[in-house]
């Protein structure tokens, strides 16, 4: 069976010097086949890593937090115009690796991330890279709206302008109107935007979030548990602009409920202590896991 | 395989709709044993026992209808869980149509076609006691949850299609020779369908506890319809 080896290739993976035979440095330089790539892991993932066409493709990404290996040979490419969710226990690394996807853990002196991450044929820790292009590039909603103390309309405005999209009032009018109305909370708040976007509900303020991050064109929305604070109307809400968006951005969302994952994605990742333990179809995922670990934490039995 | 949740409340859901399955599977067992016997005895008594309980199976499959659609609102079961609550419904309406099945038979005994001779009873009896040892077989395997005797349903149950062949011909040929009681081999012959019946809806079982294990080579398809240009 499968799954039996890939417990025992566990278990020798928690063996002191298992995962770090492999200098990090050298990781990022010689291209190998993903195979080869994932071969060489403490634990192989199941599942199809790569897509066709990826947007990201991410290669042997550790992460540490001081001695804390946090994420631990991670390979996987991220879709275009469709939304991968990455679920797993708390602890076990899905939002560090989600936010390695735009260099968030940079801002953390003692991380360290090693591997490399390739935003359409572009390693985003080149040297070259502008680390402010690439968050506008790769956007992210956080759990918590945190809506800068300011009107909505500035709220909006405020990227398109530091980054230069708009060369007047008129066109930047225009395009906090269109994020608004993309977000879908134009109809709401179009006759009062000079009010405090923090005047809004938690469910419009998360939308307004959502505007904020499109209003400067990403091609990737990073979604780290955008709706644990929401009611669950306003979570269908979110839900479903999630599903509008797709068409246009991908989509990569860290979510704690499985159902949500269950919803809005077609792709799923299951991280477990650091690993990559699963990755496949949604659909696929959430009827047939193939992993024993990925099957016990989707049906509850995690002990 | 049902057990081991960290919710106990729902690991006892699973047991209880589990064990219902069962009852009511004992249930229908019996209604297919009594019926079979009903027929080659010609027994009106125990037919209508048959047909009285006819109620009591379809309230088993009524409650377990409930039961299922609760855990799913419920629990939102997901990947083994799932398949499991999946296949128990299905499971419940192989036995209920099982029961009706069986109900048919009964039916005939109660009916005015008459009694079939010893040749038809013979062949009857055998096809009885085959459709009985495969239904229980497939009980067996559903309470256990053991694949390989599910396997074993399915394959037994080309035995039983083979000896409805066998039994229809030999019946068809006795009533060419002797077409004064043809209306007594017409019921004859549905009730060795019917018996054929149980024994596909017990092979049909035997397909549903199949599909709660891990489906091989699901992962490997998705992988060549999305890997058309492994650009990785």
């Amino acid at each position: 069976m499968d799954s039996t080896t890939i417990e025992t290739n566990r278990e020798a993976a928690t063996s002191p010097d298992a995962g770090l035979n492999v200098k990090p440095s050298s990781r990022r330089s010689a291209p190998i086949s993903s195979e080869a790539l994932i071969q060489k892991g403490d634990v192989q993932t199941v599942g199809t890593v790569t897509v066709e066409n990826p947007l990201f493709q991410c290669k042997n990404v550790d992460v540490y937090y001081g001695e804390k290996h946090a994420i631990k040979n991670v390979n996987i490419d991220i879709g275009r115009e469709q939304v991968l969710a990455m679920i797993g226990p708390s602890g076990c690394g899905k939002s560090t690796f989600l936010r390695c996807l735009n260099r968030m853990n940079d801002t953390i002196p003692a991380a360290r991330v090693t591997g490399s991450i390739v935003l359409d044929g572009q390693d985003i820790h080149d040297k070259k890279q502008d680390v402010v292009q690439l968050r506008a590039r790769v956007g992210m909603v956080f759990q918590k709206p945190n809506p800068f103390p300011k009107s909505i309309y500035e709220n909006v405005a405020y990227g398109p302008r530091i980054h230069g999209l708009a060369a007047d009032r008129v066109e930047l009018d225009e395009i906090v109107h269109t994020s608004l109305r993309r977000a879908g909370l134009w109809e709401e708040v179009k006759d009062r935007l000079s009010h405090p976007g923090t005047s809004l509900s938690g469910g419009q303020q998360q939308r307004l979030c959502i505007a904020r991050t499109i209003a400067v064109n990403p091609e990737v929305i990073l979604m780290d548990e955008p709706c644990s604070a929401l009611d669950p109307i306003a979570t269908a809400r979110i839900e479903d602009l999630i599903d509008e968006l797709r068409a246009s951005y991908a989509i990569v969302i860290v979510t704690h409920s499985m159902q949500q994952a269950a919803r809005v994605s077609q792709r799923t990742a299951y991280f477990h202590l650091g690993d990559l333990i699963e990755v496949g179809e949604t659909d696929r995922i959430f009827t047939n896991p193939r992993h024993k670990l990925t099957e016990d934490y989707i049906t509850g039995r995690f002990g | 395989m049902i057990e081991g949740h960290i919710s106990r409340s729902f690991d006892g859901a699973l047991v209880a709709l589990h064990l219902r399955v069962i009852e009511m599977g004992g249930l229908v067992l019996e209604q297919v044993r009594e019926a079979a016997a009903a027929y080659t005895e010609w027994d009106s008594a125990g037919a209508l026992r048959v047909i009285e309980r006819e109620q009591r199976v379809n309230a088993y499959d009524r409650s377990i209808d409930g039961d299922h659609m609760t855990l799913i609102a419920r629990r939102q079961p997901m990947a083994s869980d799932l398949r499991v609550i999946i296949a128990m419904s299905k499971a419940v309406a192989e036995l209920e149509r099982a029961g009706d099945e069986a109900t048919k038979i009964a039916r005939t005994v109660l009916g005015h076609g008459g009694r079939p001779g010893p040749a038809t009873t013979r062949d009857a009896r055998h096809l009885g006691r085959l459709a009985v040892s495969l239904l229980r077989l497939s009980l067996e395997a559903l309470d256990r949850l053991e694949f390989a005797l599910a396997d074993e349903v399915i394959a037994r149950d080309r035995d039983l299609d083979e000896e409805y062949s066998a039994g229809l011909r030999r019946l068809l040929t006795r009533a060419m020779e002797d077409p004064r009681h043809f209306d007594v081999a017409l019921e004859a012959a549905f009730v060795l369908k019917s018996l054929e019946r149980i024994g596909d809806h017990a092979r049909n079982l035997g397909r549903h506890i199949q599909s709660i294990g891990y489906e091989a080579g699901v992962e490997e398809e998705t992988a060549r319809a999305t890997a058309a240009s492994p650009s990785g």
